[in-house]
């Protein structure tokens, strides 16, 4: 059934968030003041490759209003961060890699001042050449950037022998795809306010995804114990990812120090642009071959990921992209070597699909490229190699079995949009212009959620019956749009039984919850949902039972329900259950908070291969695109999205992240590349950075939500957060496919390769109005 | 961060006369000034969001007189004599029937472009009651959301529309 509003009946809940949003009153971390602050600024570095030979800042510090001018010097930790492998400078000291680059900080009265201050700070630079391609950074003629060279990480699987297996294939396909540096484009830049209590202890109220995460980096980076930070991190105008690591935090941090004053940070737009991360630009050249039948037989991948000039987490990325090359088929011989690579370009990170975007839109695109070949139907020779329930995970892992990829690709099948393939595609539409050309395509994806084997992926969460009566549930992620506050009271109302209103939840602050893991990799309400499965059972022992003494009832005969404790009904009539006490009531006479907590891990595969998933995702995409071979232009006109994750927890949650997951996949399809050259960003701001507007979004989004599990399956909801943007870009290519008859092998489609051939007599019916 | 100390100080020749929500006010600030920076610093409206400040994104939107405009590319001379309408204007008297919409149609996730998309609704709606979608796309072109991909917005002035024709008024909540 597809999911929406008047199908999902009371379980369409409106956001206890959505008041304060949508009248305004919700305050952000970056519209928070002081009276007392400090205006917070970064001097970048204007060059994309450079040796620091001077930084000079006595001016800057003489001007009046100016608090604090800091460099490298007045770093009293460690000068680095980075959240797997801390190699980023907070102030650099020898070297710029990148033209975010940070030299200086400075503290003043006013933005406007410490602006002049940034001006007035003098470094003198010896330029470097510029390492802006990702394959000559692998050369021995490019400057290496690192002790280590210009390699980050390589990460290989291989299985059989595929170049032997080449010699068997009926049908080889070889082909290299491109993608681009998506920028996340938060509607939230960075910023945040940062103060020094009197008691000496560090507050940071900065957006995050983990906020004991930069804890534990700023902690390094100031040389204070992570006691003596607090860091609250909700709520948050947007992240997918994009704030995972640190960005303003440290110079925050560092000159509330030196100052003793609060100091504010709200990045401008073009700051967050040049300082932050991307998307990883991928090349991935795939040589894939099967028999004559269509059954696979071996598969070549080759991944060069530009990941800029720090790790951050473009080593997990890189392992996630491998893995997904790989995905939900079944072949002989397989062999993926990937290579992530330092160059001078713009920070590549986290980014929502963490490189299965890149990955599945070449993989996908193989598949229809040799189903051409076979004069197959491009979905028939996907399920002729698609992984039973019980076959192990793309690097041979054992993973959590489930009927998803059967059901979606079923599901798709099965829908009007892909029934109506075929009907009046590649033809001219009677009814439309001559010029624009209709098509269906489809892909799809199986997703990996959690960090993966070999990384630390905690959960954990507290549910306390507070001493004001209020059942508090206690957890350390944030909310950054997702929904996850909503998705949490859905789960204690409906599991539960308690009312929204005796409800308080509380997130996002690291002094008062416990490290339940970061807010990624598709991974909170999972880890939510089964903390609450722990605790339920705990919960329900420890509130009954001292209720059970004062209402001197057996506590198997109470239970939860809205606003008290209830007695259970014995026959038929349950609504005639009369309240027992308000929690108030419960709360007082206990005289003190019932405190209940778990601790967990994410489920993780028996492997021994480091980022290899246990728990995924299943999708599988229709979508109708037009062309205007006039133009060149693509407009993406209806969608349907299969996806199997387990029960929907938050309907419109659920609905919400398919639709605007899609979105992303849309404007990586399409519209959105942050362009550099040699190592300059051309894109600047929103201007030339095309995010889809609402004129994008013409069409309607069928959601088909598919929950059934196996009977024995104990994990609960998957993640739903990254696959919505994964599936979709496969799938327009295909649809571009299937209306023109053109390839496409380079995201976002450059509208330049769909002109028709016969544009100028298009172009005289256009103008003569036939 | 202040540019004079009381930038709500009774009227006088040198400050610049508007009406903000309804209220009189003189704003003590350089004529150039942004009225984004105005609201947000000066008068500490926070409802109002800053994100590309060239004009692009939407989610800094105020009404002008009853029209949509993108207050980064607002200067503060520009106000002079003009009726200013932020979110928290159209909340004054109660939820606005669009925004009770956005709220039950999960038209918004993280929120942070809201402000300026209701804006841009409620300009829309003020003038034209019945939009085909082909205005409402015009309309709301300018206001970038980055989560929702649209659907729920679009669900949810389908609903503001339904519900102003039945007469549903503000602070009916």
């Amino acid at each position: 059934m597809l999911l929406n509003r008047k199908g999902s009946g009371a379980r369409w809940r409106v956001r206890p968030d959505g008041p304060d949003k949508v009248t305004g009153k919700l305050a952000y971390l970056t519209d928070m003041t002081n009276p007392d602050m400090l205006i917070g600024r970064v001097l970048r570095s204007p060059h994309p490759h450079a040796r620091i030979k001077a930084i000079r800042t006595d001016q800057a510090a003489a001007l009046d209003g100016v608090h604090a001018v800091i460099t490298h010097k007045d770093v009293p930790g460690l000068n680095r961060y980075g959240i797997a492998h801390p190699d980023q400078p907070v102030l650099c000291e020898e070297f710029v890699r990148y033209v975010g680059d940070a030299v200086a900080a400075v503290a003043a009265e006013s933005a406007e001042i410490a602006e002049q201050a940034l001006k007035l700070i003098e470094v003198d630079y010896e330029l470097l050449t510029i390492v802006d391609d990702a394959e000559f950074a692998l050369t021995g003629d490019a400057p290496q950037l690192h002790p280590q060279g210009n390699l980050l990480h390589r990460k290989t699987f291989s299985r059989g022998e595929v170049n032997a297996a080449f010699e068997q294939c009926a049908h080889v396909v070889e082909e290299t795809y491109y993608t681009p540096r998506q920028m996340h484009t938060y509607m939230e830049t960075e910023g945040g306010l940062f103060i020094f209590g009197e008691d000496g202890r560090l507050t940071v109220y900065a957006p995050t995804q983990h906020g004991f995460m930069d804890r534990m980096q700023l902690s390094r980076i100031l040389a204070i114990p992570q006691s003596e930070i607090r860091i609250v991190s909700s709520p948050i105008g947007g992240s997918f990812g994009g704030k995972d690591e640190l960005n303003v935090q440290p110079y925050g941090a560092l000159l509330a120090r030196v100052t003793n004053r609060p100091v504010k940070f709200h990045n401008s737009r073009w700051e967050s642009v040049r300082a932050g991360l991307k998307r990883h630009p991928m090349k991935i050249s795939m040589k894939t071959g099967v028999d004559g039948n269509g059954r696979l037989i071996a598969h070549q991948v080759r991944i060069i990921a530009d990941t800029g000039p720090y790790a951050t987490l473009g080593a997990e990325v890189l392992n996630f992209a491998v893995e997904h090359v790989i995905g939900p088929y079944r072949y002989e011989h397989v062999d993926v070597d990937g290579y992530s690579v330092f160059t001078n370009n713009g920070m590549s990170g986290e980014f929502r699909g963490f490189g299965g975007n890149q990955a599945i839109f070449a993989l996908e695109g193989q598949f229809d490229r040799l189903a051409e070949k076979l004069g197959m139907d491009p979905w028939e020779l996907r399920l002729l190699n698609m992984r039973k329930p019980d076959d192990p995970g793309p690097f041979d892992q054992p993973i959590a079995q489930t009927e998803g990829a059967k059901q979606v690709s079923a599901a798709m099948t099965a829908s009007s949009l892909w029934q109506e393939r075929g009907k009046h595609l590649g033809a001219e539409d009677e009814h439309a212009e001559p010029w624009i050309r209709t098509g269906v395509g489809a892909a799809f994806t199986m997703h990996g959620a959690g960090l993966g084997f070999g990384i630390p992926d905690p959960g954990a969460g507290k549910l306390v019956l507070a001493s004001d009566g209020k059942i508090e549930a206690v957890f350390s992620y944030e909310e950054f749009g997702q929904g996850l506050i909503a998705t949490l009271e859905q789960m204690l109302v409906e599991q539960f039984g308690f009312a929204s209103e005796d409800i308080r939840i509380v997130i996002g602050d690291s002094d008062a919850v416990m490290d339940g893991g970061s807010t990624t990799a598709s991974r909170a309400t999972s880890m939510m949902w089964k903390s609450l499965q722990n605790l339920r059972p705990l919960f329900e022992e420890a509130v009954l039972t001292k209720a059970s003494a004062i209402v001197e009832l057996p506590a198997g005969q109470l239970r939860f329900g809205e606003g008290g404790i209830y007695a259970i009904e014995q026959g038929s009539d349950a609504h005639a259950a009369e309240r027992l006490m308000t929690y108030r009531e419960l709360a007082v006479a206990i005289g003190e908070p019932v405190t209940c907590t778990t601790q967990f891990h994410f489920p993780t595969s028996t492997t021994d291969l480091v980022g290899a998933h246990f728990l995924y995702t299943y999708s599988a995409v229709a979508v109708k695109v037009e062309v205007n071979q006039l133009t060149g232009r693509i407009r993406v006109l209806h969608q349907y999205h299969a996806v199997a994750a387990g029960p929907v927890i938050n309907p419109q949650g659920f609905l919400g992240q398919i639709e605007g997951g899609s979105s992303m996949a849309l404007g990586f399809a399409l519209t959105e590349d942050a362009v550099m050259s040699e190592g300059q960003y051309v894109t600047k701001n929103l201007d030339t950075y095309l995010v889809p507007t609402i004129a994008e979004h013409r069409g309607t989004i069928d959601v088909h939500p598919i929950e059934d599990l196996p009977q024995e399956d104990n994990h609960g909801p998957r993640g739903i957060g990254e696959v919505g943007s994964v599936t979709l870009a496969p799938a327009i290519a295909a649809a571009i496919y299937d209306a023109v008859g053109i390839r496409v092998t380079k995201l976002p489609v450059d509208p330049e390769i769909l002109l028709a051939a016969s544009v100028d007599q298009l172009l005289e019916k256009a103008v003569s109005g036939e | 961060m202040k540019d004079s100390i009381n930038p709500l100080s009774p009227l006088d020749t040198r400050a610049i006369p508007c009406t903000i929500n309804g209220n009189d006010v003189s704003l003590h600030v350089p004529p150039a000034k942004r009225l984004l920076h105005v609201l947000r610093d000066d008068l500490a409206m926070t409802g109002t969001k800053r994100s590309c400040d060239i004009g692009r994104c939407g989610a800094c939107m105020v009404m002008v007189d009853g029209a949509a405009v993108n207050s980064c590319l607002t200067m503060a001379y520009q106000c002079s004599g003009k009726s200013i309408t932020t979110i928290e204007g159209v909340s004054a008297g109660g939820m606005d029937p669009i925004q009770r919409a956005f709220l039950e149609e999960g038209g918004f996730q993280c929120g942070y472009c809201t402000p300026g998309m209701i804006i841009s609704v409620k300009a829309l709606l003020d003038h034209n009651a019945d939009p085909s979608p082909l205005e409402i796309e015009e309309a709301l072109s300018g206001n970038i959301c980055r989560c929702t991909g649209y659907g729920g917005i679009k669900r949810a002035v389908q609903r503001a529309i339904e519900w102003r024709k039945e007469g549903y008024e503000s602070g009916n909540d």
